[in-house]
């Protein structure tokens, strides 16, 4: 297995995925038109990821601008895996960092933790 | 061709943006971008510039995916035919996105069914109904959650617009969203 990255375009984010650090960063804006066939190798990847790590911690960086309505159901089906995942007992750490004015952004991160209790996430304002 | 008659509609009506043509992903980045940058140097709120952008994007992309003439050649990239409008309205003082496509005529009854009842919800409602749907996935497709109606209500200061043009046999989809 081998790290991700893949570069941002006007309208998909830069995703960076460490096996090194387990850091996995998103980011950037997000509204491909074929949001699911976008997405679709990087859930792949995270897939086979969680398969292969063990008790390491680890840390998703979403810095995300710019979701469109498909884009917030790909995260959706993201946390769904990684919330199972942690109840498997993996250390998952998410963190969702967004600019102080995005009130878009803190809103999407409050139900995420809402709708996600046994997920770790953190809202954090980008200083 | 009488182009002054444009610019004259266009600045009777406060429009800052139009687009009327084949309508692309690649032309809604560009468009998005322009339109944020003009209402940027105009020094528009942020949370104006963001809404606007996401409610831009949901109707540009709403059309892409339903337009009746869509070229889908290109496996999952779509090239559509529509209008987008971005504009002032100077009696609310309110920016608006405004669009237009042609639909297949079974489709009124269904965006009718899902404007109406998004319509019918307050805020609130709204983002516990998004996270329902998200959750359900009932209304997933191929291209997109289902859920762009939602998102456009969320959005907006005002209830969604729309209506249904018939002209010689074909139906044009108009929506009007209030920012």
């Amino acid at each position: 297995m081998e790290n991700l990255i893949i570069k941002a375009t006007q309208y998909t984010p830069a995703i960076d995925f460490n096996l090194e650090t387990n850091i996995l960063s998103i980011t950037g804006k997000s509204y491909p038109e074929n949001t699911f066939e976008y997405y679709k190798p990087i859930i792949f990847w995270i897939e086979e990821y969680l398969k292969n790590v063990k008790d390491e911690e680890i840390l998703i960086n979403l810095d995300l601008e710019y979701l469109n309505s498909s884009s917030l159901k790909a995260y959706f089906d993201m946390f769904d895996m990684l919330e199972e995942a942690n109840s498997e007992g993996k250390h998952i750490k998410i963190k969702w960092i967004y600019d102080e004015d995005n009130d878009i952004s803190e809103e999407t991160g409050e139900d995420f933790i809402e709708d996600f209790k046994n997920l770790n996430i953190e809202l954090v304002v980008k200083s | 061709m009488n182009i002054s008659k444009i610019r004259t509609i266009m600045a009777e009506e406060g429009i800052v943006f139009s687009f009327s043509g084949m309508i692309s992903q690649a032309l809604t980045a560009f468009m998005l971008e322009t339109a944020k940058n003009q209402l940027e140097e105009k020094g528009e709120d942020s949370k104006v510039i963001r809404n606007m952008c996401l409610i831009s994007i949901e109707q540009l992309q709403n059309v892409m995916s339903y337009s009746k003439n869509k070229d889908t050649s290109n496996s999952n990239k779509y090239i559509s035919p529509g209008v987008l409008v971005i504009g002032i309205d100077k009696k609310k003082n309110k920016y608006y996105v405004n669009s237009s496509n042609e639909i297949i005529y079974d489709d009124i009854e269904k965006v009718t069914k899902k404007i109406d009842f998004i319509n019918s919800m307050n805020k609130d409602e709204l983002r516990k109904h998004l996270r329902e749907k998200l959750r359900s996935a009932e209304d997933l497709h191929d291209r997109g959650a289902g859920v762009g109606f939602i998102e456009m209500a969320k959005r907006s200061s005002e209830k969604i617009e729309y209506d249904f043009e018939h002209i010689n046999g074909k139906v044009y989809f108009h929506i009007k969203t209030y920012i």
